[in-house]
Parts: C-alpha cells; sequence; structure tokens
C-alpha cells in the first residue's frame, strides 16, 4: 500500500472547495437549510394538541351535563359542538370533522344525585397516533376536575406527591424537539452533499483521471471528507445560534464535548454518504440510497421522537447501527442535561467505531473499484 | 398513446430498471423499512428505568417500587451513583422515587406523608406518560397497603379508542410509512431523471427531436407513474395481509386516492426539476421539499396546533393528504365528503405543478 501524503490529500480537499464555491447553490443549501428547518418546525412542533374538536352528543341537558361540556370547553384542551344526535356525533370522528367524541347518557345528572355512578363516553379517534395519548391523559385530567366540581366528590390522598421534571421543568416540547430535529436535519444533509460527489466524478468521467495520478482511496476520502465537514461544522454553528436566541434552548454541556461528538457523527455520515457514492457510482441511484437511508431511518429509529427504550429489544441493538442515534443522546445532552464525558463515553465510543469503519469500508471498496 | 410516446415510455423504464440495485431500491427496500418501521416504533411509552431510594423498614415504597417493576412499564435501573439526580442525568434511570427521611409509610401515618419522583423530561411525551402510571401506581399501592378502600368517584368516562382499540403500532405508523416511501420513490426519480437529461445535455437534443413539449414531458413523467403505481399493491399486500391493517373502505376509492397521489408526486417532482440545473442541486431540492413533507404529515407531530402562518405548508403537503386519505379510507371506511375533497385538492396540486412546469419548460428551452 502507498503511504499516505497529507499535500496529496490536501490538494484532493483543494480541488473539491473549488467544487463547492463554483457550484454556490450547494454551498447556500448547505448553509441555509438547516436554519429555515430548525426556525420552521421549531414554531411548529408542539406536542401536546390544544383546542381539539370534540363532538358532544347530550341526552341529558341538565344543569350538570352542561357543566360537564363546561369542564371540557373551559380547558384549553377542547372545542366542543354540540350534536343532538349520538350518530351524528360519531360520524363526526368518522368525516374527520371532530378528534373525539362526548355522549352523555339521559340521567347524568339523576345518577350524580343518587350517589349511582353517573357514566359518560368518550369516543377518540385511533386513526391519529399523534393526538390519542395526548387526548387520553387530558380526559383523565378533566374527570378529576368535573368529579370535584359537579359532583363536590374530595379526591384528596392521604399523602402528597410531587413530581419534579429534571431538565426541562415545564415540559417544553420545543427544547426537547429542536436538539433532535438538529441532529435529523445535519444527517441528511451530509449524507447527501457527499452521496454525489463521487457518482458525479464517475458520471462525467474524471474519475478516470484521478485514477491516473498518484493519489490513493484514503487520501481521496479524507479529501472529500475535509471541505464538507468544514461546511456542515459551520451550518452546525448556525443551528446552534439559532435554537439558543429564537428558542431559549438552554445549553448546559461543554462545548468541547459537543464540539467533538459533532465532529465524529459528521465523518460517520459524510463517509456513509462517500460509501453509498462508490458503491452506486450514479448520482440516481445514490440518491435514492441516500434518500431513503437518511430521511426516513433517522426521522424514526434515532430516537428523535419516538424513544428507543419503547422499542422491542432486537431493535434497540438495530438502531445502535446508526451513528445519529447516538449523536442524538450527546446533543440532548449537551444542551439539556450536562453530564461529563464519563456518563457519555458508549455514544463517543460507538461514534468512534462506526467512523472508522465507515472510512474503513469506504476506502477499501474505491481499492478495488480502481483494479477491477 | 402515439408511438413516439409510446417509444419514450418504454425506453425510460428500460433505463430506469436495468439497473438490479434500481430494482432492489425500488420493490424491495421499501418492504424492508415498513416491515421495520411497523415493528419497531412503539407509541405506549415501555421499558421505563425506574431506581428507588428508601430505608428497609418502609414497605409502602418497595411495595410502589415492586409494583412498577411487576407491571408491564417498568424495568429496574442499575446505577453505581447514590445522588438521585445523578442517577437520571447519567442516563442510567429515567425515573427515581424519593421518600423524606424517616420514611413514607411512617409518615403516612402521621397524615402528612409526602413522596417525591424525579423524572427526565428530555423526551417531554414519555415524561408525561412516566408520570401518570407512576401516581397511579401510588395511588393504588397507598390505597392497598393502607387498606384504604376507594371511594367510588361520582362520574366516571368510559375511555373508548375508535380504529385501533388495542393502540397496535402497525396500525398507527403503516399507513403513514407508506406515504413515505411511494412519495421518495415518485418525486426523486422524477426530479432526478428530468435534471439528469439537463445535465448531460441530451435534454437540448430532445427538444430538438420531432417531438412535442408535451410529448416530452408525459414521456418523462408516465413512467414513473407506473413505477409509483406498480410499488403500491407491493405495499399494500404487505400491510394487509402481515400487518393485519384492516381495508375497510372502497378499494376503488383507495386506488383513486393513491393515482392522485403518485400523480401529484411526479408532477410535483417535474417541478422542482425546472428549478435545478444539476443532479446535485436536485438532490438538495428534492431534501427541502421532501422533510417538511414528511414532518408537516401529522405522523410525528399533530398538525392542528401549528401556527396559522406554518399551517398554509400542510396544505400543499401531499403527504398529509395522502395520509388523512389513507387512514380514512382503510381504518374509518371512507367519509365519501373527506375523501373527494381531499383527492380533489390532490388533483389541484397536481395540475398546478405540471401547469407550471409547462410555462417554466418554456420559458428556459423555448
Amino acid at each position: 500500500m502507498k503511504k499516505f501524503v497529507w499535500r496529496r490529500a490536501m490538494t484532493m480537499a483543494r480541488k473539491e472547495v473549488f467544487h463547492i464555491s463554483r457550484d454556490p447553490i450547494t454551498m447556500v443549501f448547505a448553509l441555509v437549510l438547516p436554519v429555515v428547518m430548525i426556525l420552521l418546525f421549531g414554531v411548529a412542533i408542539e406536542f401536546n394538541p390544544k383546542d381539539i374538536k370534540l363532538a358532544v352528543s347530550d341526552y341529558d341537558n341538565t344543569q350538570d351535563s352542561r357543566l360537564l361540556i363546561q369542564q371540557f370547553g373551559s380547558s384549553e384542551y377542547f372545542v366542543p359542538h354540540g350534536s343532538v344526535d349520538v350518530n351524528l356525533a360519531v360520524k363526526d370522528v368518522f368525516s374527520e370533522k371532530a378528534k373525539a367524541t362526548l355522549i352523555i347518557p339521559p340521567r347524568f345528572e339523576k345518577d350524580v344525585y343518587n350517589g349511582r355512578q353517573a357514566e359518560a363516553q368518550v369516543l377518540l379517534d385511533g386513526a391519529d397516533n399523534s393526538t390519542v395519548g395526548a387526548i387520553i391523559s387530558y380526559v383523565g385530567t378533566i374527570s378529576s376536575l368535573a368529579n370535584e366540581r359537579i359532583a363536590g366528590f374530595d379526591a384528596r390522598r392521604p399523602y402528597h406527591l410531587r413530581t419534579r421534571f429534571l431538565f426541562n421543568p415545564e415540559l417544553n416540547s420545543k427544547w426537547f424537539a429542536i436538539p433532535g430535529l438538529a441532529v435529523v436535519v445535519m444527517t441528511v444533509l451530509s449524507i447527501l452533499l457527499t452521496a454525489l460527489t463521487v457518482a458525479r466524478e464517475w458520471e462525467s468521467g474524471s474519475m478516470e483521471l484521478l485514477l491516473s495520478t498518484p493519489v490513493t482511496p484514503l487520501e481521496i476520502t479524507v479529501g472529500k471528507i475535509l471541505p464538507y465537514s468544514v461546511l456542515c461544522m459551520v451550518a452546525v454553528v448556525m443551528v446552534y445560534i439559532v435554537a439558543r436566541t429564537v428558542f431559549g434552548v438552554p445549553f448546559v454541556g461543554n462545548y468541547w464535548i459537543f464540539g467533538l461528538g459533532c465532529i465524529l457523527f459528521l465523518i460517520c455520515y459524510l463517509a456513509e454518504g462517500l460509501f453509498i457514492s462508490i458503491r452506486t457510482r450514479k448520482q440516481q441511484l445514490a440518491l435514492q440510497f441516500g434518500m431513503v437511508i437518511g430521511l426516513l431511518t433517522t426521522n424514526l429509529l434515532s430516537g428523535f421522537i419516538f424513544p428507543i427504550s419503547s422499542m422491542p429489544k432486537f431493535f434497540q441493538y438495530f438502531t445502535m447501527l446508526f451513528p445519529a442515534r447516538w449523536f442524538v443522546d450527546i446533543a440532548r445532552d449537551a444542551f439539556l442535561k450536562g453530564s461529563g464525558i464519563h456518563d457519555l463515553w458508549e455514544p463517543f465510543l460507538a461514534l468512534l467505531i462506526s467512523a472508522a469503519i465507515l472510512i474503513f469500508v469506504s476506502v477499501k471498496t474505491f481499492k478495488r473499484d480502481l483494479e477491477p | 398513446m402515439n408511438p413516439t410516446l409510446r417509444g419514450f415510455v418504454v425506453k425510460e423504464l428500460i433505463q430506469t430498471l436495468r439497473d438490479p440495485r434500481m430494482r432492489f431500491v425500488l420493490f424491495v427496500v421499501p418492504l424492508i423499512q415498513l416491515t421495520l418501521f411497523g415493528v419497531a416504533i412503539s407509541t405506549e411509552v415501555k421499558n421505563i428505568r425506574l431506581a428507588a431510594f428508601f430505608e428497609s423498614k418502609d414497605f409502602v415504597t418497595r411495595d410502589v417500587y415492586e409494583r412498577a417493576i411487576n407491571g408491564k412499564w417498568f424495568i429496574p435501573a442499575k446505577s453505581s451513583y447514590t445522588d438521585p439526580y445523578k442517577v437520571i442525568q447519567s442516563g442510567d434511570a429515567d425515573a427515581v422515587i424519593l421518600t423524606e427521611p424517616g420514611g413514607f409509610t411512617r409518615s403516612l401515618g402521621r397524615g402528612q406523608a409526602k413522596i417525591q419522583i424525579l423524572v427526565d423530561a428530555i423526551n417531554v411525551l414519555q415524561a408525561q406518560s412516566v408520570e401518570s402510571y407512576l401516581s397511579n401506581i401510588i395511588a393504588d399501592t397507598v390505597s392497598d397497603d393502607l387498606k384504604i378502600k376507594p371511594r367510588p368517584r361520582p362520574i366516571i368516562f368510559d375511555v373508548r379508542v375508535l380504529f385501533n382499540p388495542d393502540l397496535d403500532t402497525a396500525i398507527f405508523m403503516v399507513p403513514g410509512t407508506m406515504c413515505m416511501l411511494m412519495i421518495i420513490a415518485t418525486l426523486v426519480m422524477t426530479n432526478n431523471a428530468i435534471v439528469r437529461e439537463k445535465e448531460m445535455g441530451t435534454f437540448e437534443m430532445l427538444i430538438s427531436a420531432p417531438v412535442t413539449g408535451t410529448e416530452v414531458i408525459l414521456g418523462k413523467t408516465i413512467p414513473y407513474l407506473i413505477l409509483g403505481l406498480s410499488q403500491f399493491p407491493l405495499i399494500l399486500a404487505l400491510a394487509t395481509l402481515v400487518f393485519r391493517v384492516p381495508q375497510k373502505g372502497s378499494f376503488v376509492m383507495l386506488l383513486l386516492a393513491t393515482t392522485a397521489f403518485v400523480l401529484t408526486t411526479v408532477a410535483m417532482g417535474t417541478l422542482i426539476s425546472t428549478f435545478c440545473k444539476n443532479q446535485s442541486q436536485a438532490s438538495l431540492a428534492a431534501f427541502l421539499f421532501l422533510f417538511p413533507a414528511i414532518m408537516f404529515s401529522g405522523l410525528m407531530f399533530p398538525i392542528e396546533n401549528m401556527p396559522t402562518y406554518v399551517q398554509w405548508l400542510a396544505y400543499i403537503d401531499p403527504i398529509a393528504y395522502y395520509m388523512g386519505l389513507l387512514r380514512n379510507i382503510m381504518l374509518k371506511g371512507g367519509d365519501l365528503y373527506y375523501e373527494t375533497t381531499r383527492i380533489g385538492a390532490l388533483l389541484v396540486l397536481a395540475v398546478v405543478s405540471i401547469w407550471i412546469s409547462f410555462k417554466r419548460f418554456r420559458t428556459t428551452l423555448g
């Protein structure tokens, strides 16, 4: 094997920089896109829905039943609208005009006063996964309120329970979502940036030229990853500024730890993109692979929204293959928790191993390709 | 179909399907991914690592902890730390139960008991579930241990989840992932096919050839329409046969909705391609479109509460329409008004995108 020469790698890197700067649209995309995405979704993401449309069918029509509806309406969670007929109210869920139906049977008030259990029914739209959990827990809250206010039920317990929510005391959806979102955006961006570089060289024929020079696969790999990681780091800094200033996400961790994690994570995905590119040699195919791997798996399997610990055992191990899953841990820790490196050795080790494997595999495949 | 157009379509299909890897990405990868997401993701929070700090005589707290561990949500946490805050910060536990000095059991007897839970709130959704699980477990244990017969609540709610009573993950996730897999294939491929010709300079050749602009556009879009539609039976079979996602509504409606969706994604792919000069731009543009489209689809977080100025983005999101349609048709059995308006909206998006693409092709190449 030929020796690794820094000068040649740097020449490759310089060539790649020319490439990027000649195509300003790519550069603007790479720098502006993450910021725009974070702004857009930072504003939009809210996991606790409000003003849920509630179709009400009140067969009792008494003071108490109206009071019950009022309990729903005066919470910020529900906006009730009345239907006389229960079938119409339920139909609203089928035709997406309501997310839930409240059915108050006749004799509701009588039951409350006679000490029989008065039962109201709530039917909710189980087709929409994003609201089911929240609605169930809202109904629980409203149930306690209704018992206390309508039936004068003393729900006091013989003890006092205090819950402390650590690291995000107000359960702010944005604090939770933004660090993970940034990871997902950066993952896809870095895969896409490199996924096309080698494929483009093969398609345009300049790879043949490169092969006739003394440059080695490792030098090409390093030379291609280096400029893009600088570009991505700039994007990360911009995302950081937006998260801190616009959304007020705290940053309690150590900048060095976060920065180191960041570099490892970017190298992983730039190398993965490069690997896809080397294997496919065609831009269209490389793109398809990059999208399929980057977009969906990182969105759904990185723990960004759906917690990994709730997955079946096999898939908990499976997610370990995705560097994004580890960096989500590091990023959340750096922004919200601030624990030391000794608590983060696992994700760091995993990122280090992934980066090494991905670079090794890229270089190896490259070599085989060069000497068919 | 006229022979020029037919030739065009056949050429495009051959060019795409020639590569076995492309066939793999188009027809096998979506099935793998659908399986993956249908099985892996759980919307219910489980395997919560719980630690408890209590004195040996404090049997109520011990009972709380054991009841939690024996239930289906919690597993015991292992940690080398003795500071409860550090136990959570280090990621060793998701929740910790703490009692005051002297123990929960003794203070319960005196009527002024306090018990505290610390919850890792990095994941807001998980934290809320953990709190409600634990507060119920504590309430039940205390009534059992103190032999308090809980007084029945005068008003109770009978809560039923329609369409998915067991909160089955596959029923939640599979229709959603179906849309995403299909849009990735169609939109990205159409977009790329056109940009590739532009980049290689063959597009100019096509323009100078005796084919009309319409034939070029149709010849470039119909193949991907066919490919997109041919993915659908595979994905649907997996969803209904393996994951037991119900198909309650009309099959014709389902096909109509799918055709409208694929038409829209292909049209949008064409539109995006008019803004791109080379394939790297095309890929970034596709990402720029797809990422928000996936986020605003309603699979990741509720879209009802977005600020109105963001909501209009959801109005041009074909995934949001199609996911709504799939859920409405497959799970609910379909509501005619809902179906027709959403399919109509998809078609409007398709027509507008194609119309703008035509305009742009004329000005850039004419």
